[in-house]
């Protein structure tokens, strides 16, 4: 089943060159999905498209389709789609348009006509799951930029959306609270959510993952399950910066012959190294 | 004051208004502005508001001088400046005593104002921290490269370009985004809900009739006693 | 030389968001400060540019008191880079941009040309001296912040997380520009809670905890308290983490990938020998 389809989708902005060039990709019910690349390859454009921010906002030339829950985006309209796809923009602060907390979460509750009895209810869950709980009646501007990001990210939850975008959600937040966050999204997932995320720190994203898309000038380089895309970019030298520290190191071991399993996080690198140095020591006592 | 409904309070600001044109004699209009501040008193409000209602008063009385000064006559120059500080002083009862949203609230579901007019002033509100926020960030990394704002009022003028420079592009780039994010977020696609609770109940119909008697009563005391 | 001697700061009444934080750095060094958002280390740096100025103790800048200066006094000696470049930015090309430093602390034409000049060249934005600061990447408009303060000749460059919001290419990038400065005898002060770039660049880490200084030492010393660096908000950089949890199979700890790999391979060859 998928979520999003791009289908040979191509856009410029009005009197732009082509953003993106013919981009063909899936983006499963329920998976997790991390867009990286480097900046001006069109990734935030790749999001809006999704959303059907492009072409209906910005106007601008488009060819092929983009397909999301089973209709074009070319034959509906922002708000039809904005009933099953939440975008989380980069620029958190201006996207926050209200006085305070609670009537910032309120706010797509409000235009989507939901009953005003559950609003408070479903206001305070939200801010309860991004950790702002108890804050409702704080002013949006007086804020830090972390929290700012999360009541932003509460501001998409609330209406409960199956497709989740988020362009750099975590670009305020220190280690701490981006690893929060991404526990998060990843629970969330679990849970049925399908979600879509621009992100620079590979690392950050590849716990929860399980497609990785390199974007670059526009085209799609690499569409993968993470490993296998990092493998390849890291093969073919492509935007290899961006590979994490631990897939580096994995992929420089396998080069001199070592074999392993899935690494996702630190944990799992430190167990299979340990079997195998356990089993080198044991070989080298027993011979 | 406070547990009344927005739109009689929208309602008692043109009341209010009306009241200060339809009232002439001097005695009347200073009434109407003690009155106005004895409300503010009551509702324990004057305290915030009183600096406001000073300006307020020192521009009324500017008026006034400028108006004498320009050949109206003593009394009608008075009035006028009254009217002002009456018909100003409501709206600063207004604004202290509402919150924003059930204000856009009441004007967008019972005065069937379109929502983008009333949700202009809020979002504008709403920026006011973070433009602020945002000037002095502009002003502390301007210093840093030197700026002083110092020098001749030529100089200084120039000079400030670099402190408007990147607010203004920051602001229009600010409002582009939150334009778009008001559409992906479903604004202004139809029927929306509310929040706020804002219906008329017991208290603003007996508030809403007592404002009619006194329009009554003031336009008889005009017409008759000519007040 | 830079010497903060026990410096406080409060923005309101109530808890000081800089506690008592005594610390000197001499020309040349590559520092980076660190912690969580809110412990202090953006607070601490504008105390030095004098942007605010400190309730107890005193801060020296070349053996002069900087209380009594004004930020752009002090621009002459070091340069501030804030973390949002679209705070400063304003003109309409790259060069004019640069050049708005040394114009407002009165250099000659002649020495704005030549320091411009000089400033877009170290930070390789030679061949975007016409270009329109405000299309450019975010990156790149780092870069013309980086520029815009080097071209002013300071001796210290200040950066508040520099890197943040930019893709890896542009990090490199970045983190290269600022060694090669470091090389050339720029003392260098960062920002940041990347804890690979503080791994790989810097070489001297000073970590603030709720306003408090709480570690000043070198890079491979701090992540040797590994406890800590969870308790003040840091992260462990990942190869470090898996070599320091291998120390029972005689691997030693390793900041890089490519140091770490070569000690794996030669463990497992040396077994199977």
């Amino acid at each position: 089943m998928k979520a999003i389809s791009f289908e040979n989708f191509s856009y410029a902005y009005p009197k732009s060159k082509v953003v993106l060039d013919k981009l063909c990709f899936d983006v499963k019910k329920g998976s997790f999905t991390a867009i990286v690349g480097p900046s001006g390859a069109g990734k935030t454009t790749l999001c809006m498209a999704a959303a059907g921010v492009v072409p209906h906002y910005f106007g601008g030339r488009s060819a092929g389709s983009v397909v999301v829950q089973g209709v074009r985006t070319m034959d509906s309209t922002m708000g039809e789609l904005a009933k099953g796809v939440a975008l989380v923009l980069e620029d958190y602060e201006s996207q926050l348009v209200a006085m305070t907390v609670e009537e910032e979460v309120a706010f797509g509750l409000e235009n989507a006509c939901v009953d005003p009895k559950l609003i408070s209810s479903m206001v305070q869950e939200t801010l309860q799951l991004v950790g702002l709980a108890g804050r409702e009646q704080q002013e949006v501007g007086g804020l830090s930029g972390g929290q700012k990001q999360r009541l932003a990210l509460a501001g998409a939850l609330v209406t409960k959306p199956e497709i989740l975008i988020l362009d750099e959600p975590a670009s305020a937040l220190d280690p701490e609270g981006a690893a929060e966050l991404y526990g998060l999204l990843g629970r969330l997932n679990k849970q049925g959510m399908t979600i879509m995320v621009v992100e620079h720190e590979i690392a950050r994203v590849l716990p929860h993952i399980d497609q990785l898309v390199l974007l670059l000038n526009g085209s799609i380089a690499v569409v993968d399950q993470p490993e296998a895309a990092l493998r390849k970019m890291n093969a073919e030298g492509l935007f290899q910066e961006a590979i994490p520290p631990l897939l580096e190191l994995r992929f420089l071991l396998e080069k001199s012959g070592c074999r392993f399993g899935t690494w996702r996080c630190e944990a799992d690198a430190v167990r299979e190294l340990s079997a195998a140095l356990k089993e080198a020591e044991e070989v080298s006592q027993s011979a | 004051m406070n547990k009344l409904a927005p739109l009689t309070k929208l309602i008692f600001t043109v009341a209010v208004s009306v009241w200060a044109m339809l009232l002439t004699s001097l005695l009347g209009l200073g009434l109407l502005a003690v009155a106005q501040i004895l409300l503010l008193a009551a509702v324990g409000l004057l305290k915030r508001t009183y600096k406001g209602i000073l300006s307020l008063t020192f521009f009324a009385a500017l008026l006034v001088l400028i108006q004498y000064a320009l050949g109206s006559n003593l009394e009608a120059a008075v009035a006028g400046g009254l009217r002002m500080i009456d018909m100003a002083t409501v709206f600063v009862i207004l604004l202290a005593t509402t919150k924003m949203q059930s204000l856009t609230t009441a004007l967008v579901s019972q005065c069937h104002v379109p929502q983008e007019y009333a949700f202009m002033f809020t979002t504008a509100l709403r920026f006011i921290p973070d433009f602020l926020a945002e000037s002095k960030a502009v002003r502390e990394a301007q210093a840093c490269r030197g700026y002083t704002g110092k020098g001749s009022i030529v100089r200084r003028f120039t000079a400030y370009l670099a402190l408007v420079g990147p607010l203004v592009l920051r602001a229009v780039s600010r409002s582009e985004t939150m334009a778009l994010s008001l559409e992906l977020r479903g604004f202004g696609a139809g029927r929306r809900s509310f929040s706020k609770d804002v219906g008329l109940r017991l208290r603003d119909y007996c508030t809403l009739a007592g404002m009619v008697a006194v329009t009554a009563g003031f336009t008889a005391g005009r017409m008759i006693y000519g007040w | 030389m830079l010497e903060i001697k026990e410096v406080s700061y409060c923005y309101q009444q109530g808890k000081p968001v800089v506690d008592n934080v005594s610390l000197t750095v001499e020309p040349g060094e590559f520092v980076a400060i660190a912690g969580r958002n809110g412990s202090g280390k953006t607070t601490l740096t504008r105390l030095i540019m004098s942007l605010i100025k400190p309730a107890n103790g005193q801060i020296m800048l070349n053996g002069v008191d900087t209380s009594r200066q004004s930020p752009g006094d002090i621009a002459r000696h070091v340069g501030y880079v804030f973390q949002n470049p679209d705070s400063q930015i304003f003109r309409d090309t790259v060069a004019s941009e640069t050049a708005y430093g040394p114009e407002q602390l009165g250099f000659t034409a002649q020495e704005i040309t030549a320091s411009v000049a000089e400033a877009l060249e170290r930070t390789g934005l030679t061949a975007l001296a016409d270009a329109y600061p405000r299309n450019l990447s975010r990156g790149q408009k780092q870069r013309v912040a980086i520029a815009s303060a080097l071209a002013m000749k300071p001796d210290i460059l200040i950066l508040d997380e520099p890197t943040s919001g930019q893709d890896a290419a542009e990090k490199e990038n970045l983190m290269r520009i600022l060694t090669d400065l470091n090389g050339q005898g720029k003392t260098i002060i960062l920002v940041t809670h990347d804890m690979d770039i503080l791994a790989r660049f810097t070489k001297r880490a000073v970590v603030m905890a709720s306003g408090v200084k709480v570690f000043d030492g070198t890079v491979t010393e701090l992540f040797g308290q590994n406890a800590n660096v969870q308790k003040w908000g840091l992260r462990e950089p990942a190869i470090m983490n898996v070599s320091r949890n291998l120390t029972k199979y005689g691997i030693s700890p390793e900041l890089t990938a490519a140091e770490f790999s070569r000690q794996i391979i030669g463990m497992l060859q040396g077994g199977r020998a």
